[in-house]
């Protein structure tokens, strides 16, 4: 009884002292560093936090993807290496965020902020990434009028303007969405989005 | 040889023995639910957008049947089954947000501060694990559904001659689990805690396989939990690898609620002894913190000895039972044993 009692208090310590020397070292997880090395592309559901503090943050329940309405969000195996296990993705290719904002409003842990579904809001708050094109691929840029990420565009003219044969012309308040990317009729696409997994302002 | 049981079914205290049926119909109504929440969930959104009409009749009656539970909450139907919602790991139920405090403690351990919108949630559940110590894992972890299905299959396997494994570790061994999981969560600043824990791996399995169509690597973790269990010790991971397991039986350490035996009506069987999942020793009111209440040794005693009581401390060391042979060799034994009651 007396030796069971000292080796939960003797673990209790343990984990204390290992927490507090964690808090006073800087540059805390250094092992999150290895979770950059992701080899496919990937965005985050709309409103996630900076990478690392996501991967602290989210506790892999499962509930973004039930609440998304479009099915766009999956999770991750142990492709993308074992500290993302569980956690949330979209592959816009496939199928790409609709801005619903509704994952956030039901993510318990905050990883995922709850957005307003706003324009003004959605632009100032979500980051997901940031869209590219490739104008070699592009075939208004091949001088064949396209215009269809135009059209797939929930923010047109605010995201994305077309000029001249419906050229897309990226403008600097991409969300990231990825409807263009998923609209795109060339096979590669023309259009994809760069994601962003760096600092947020959420 | 005349027979000295008392009349069980006179007995006031009967009833506890029930509780163990009720126990497997709350098991099994939480595994169901994992089951028709993310299959609803793909059905909510169309329903929405009007498209009921269009639903099949089957998925109609699908459909009624969860807004049934649902539907005299909320009359707007994007809100419409959202009051319960997600899995045992983090969900809503009836709008109250609950969190399995293993997700609080591994997410302050992985992001180093307290998130307290988040940490709130636990409450409830850390509270009714003081009152009734293991609850979560003898009546509503999804896992151990499953994990006891596996105990029974492990025992047609015997009948067939297939001997199971019953070995016996430390049961401190989760308490390391659960320490350097923590540790791990803390240095690589992810909750990976979450991916060792099956209620949590339950959880968001059967959502991937309903909704995106497939299990995922957490499923492999949790088939090879089953064959340890099945090969190496009986309900072994919950026995001695759980980590959230280890957090409860901490919590639950000076629990309020706990099953005793009343020495009177104990005839020394050891029925309760060879039931027990957690390999607890029941006839010698050994249960200290592991005890998960799943009531499988009240539901097997032949005369009603044992019993929930308000303690905060087991009562070891009472003896031999009052109805055991041995206990009325030494004391001399009466032709009808007074049953006294509490």
């Amino acid at each position: 009884m007396v030796r069971r009692r000292r080796f939960v208090l003797a673990a209790l310590a343990g984990v204390v002292g290992c927490l507090a020397a964690l808090k006073i070292m800087p540059g805390t997880a250094w092992a999150a560093g290895r979770v950059h090395r992701y080899r496919m592309r990937f965005l985050r559901p709309p409103g996630a936090l900076a990478e690392e503090d996501f991967l602290g943050r989210c506790i892999r329940c499962g509930q973004c993807a039930e609440a998304c309405p479009n099915n766009c969000i999956q999770y991750f195996g142990l492709e993308g290496g074992v500290a993302a296990m569980g956690t949330p993705f979209i592959i816009p290719r496939q199928q790409a965020c609709i801005l619903c904002m509704k994952c956030g409003d039901i993510c318990p842990t905050g990883a995922l902020a709850s957005i307003p579904r706003t324009v003004a809001t959605i632009i100032d708050k979500v980051q997901m990434g940031k869209a590219r094109v490739d104008k070699h691929l592009c075939l208004s840029y091949q001088g064949k009028t396209c215009g269809v990420c135009y059209r797939a565009c929930p923010l047109p003219d605010i995201s994305l303007r077309v000029g001249y044969l419906e050229q897309p012309h990226v403008l600097k308040d991409c969300v990231g969405c990825g409807l263009c990317e998923r609209a795109c009729i060339q096979m590669p696409q023309a259009i994809r989005i760069i994601p962003h997994l760096g600092e947020r302002s959420v | 040889m005349t027979s000295h049981r008392p009349k069980t079914e006179t007995h006031p205290l009967s009833l506890w023995r029930h509780l163990n049926k009720l126990r497997w119909l709350t098991l099994a109504t939480v595994f169901i639910m994992l089951l028709c929440i993310p299959a609803i969930s793909l059905y909510q959104t169309y329903v929405a957008a009007h498209g009921y009409a269009l639903l099949s009749s089957s998925q109609k009656i699908f459909y009624d049947g969860m807004e049934l539970l649902t539907a005299p909450f909320t009359d707007d139907p994007t809100k419409d089954l959202a009051v319960i919602k997600g899995n045992t790991w983090s969900g809503t139920f009836f709008g109250l947000q609950l969190s399995d405090p293993l997700a609080v403690v591994g997410q302050i351990a992985a992001s180093l501060q307290v998130y307290w919108p988040f940490a709130i949630t636990a409450l409830i559940p850390i509270v009714l694990t003081m009152i009734f110590g293991r609850f979560f894992c003898g009546w509503l972890c999804p896992a151990t559904f499953i994990y006891e299905l596996n105990t029974n299959l492990a025992a047609w396997l015997h009948h067939l001659g297939l001997r199971s494994g019953q070995h016996l570790f430390d049961r401190r061994l989760k308490y390391l689990v659960l320490v350097v999981g923590l540790l791990i969560s803390a240095l690589t600043g992810a909750v990976l805690v979450a991916t060792v824990y099956p209620p949590a791996i339950i959880g968001r399995e059967l959502y991937y396989a309903i909704a995106l169509g497939g299990f995922g690597s957490g499923m492999v973790f949790f088939m090879l939990t089953l064959l340890f269990d099945i090969l190496v010790a009986r309900r072994g991971f919950c026995r001695y690898l759980c980590p959230g397991g280890a957090l409860y039986a901490l919590l639950g350490r000076y629990r309020l609620f706990r099953i005793q035996r009343r020495v009177q009506h104990c005839n020394d069987c050891a029925k309760c002894n060879a039931i027990c999942e957690f390999g607890l020793n029941p006839m010698g009111d050994d249960f200290g913190q592991e005890c998960n209440n799943c009531t499988a040794c009240i539901a097997i005693c032949p005369t009603d000895a044992l019993a929930f009581v308000v303690r905060i401390r087991d009562q070891p060391e009472q003896g031999e039972g009052h109805l055991g042979a041995r206990y009325r060799k030494t004391h001399g034994a009466t032709e009808q044993q007074p049953v006294v009651l509490r």
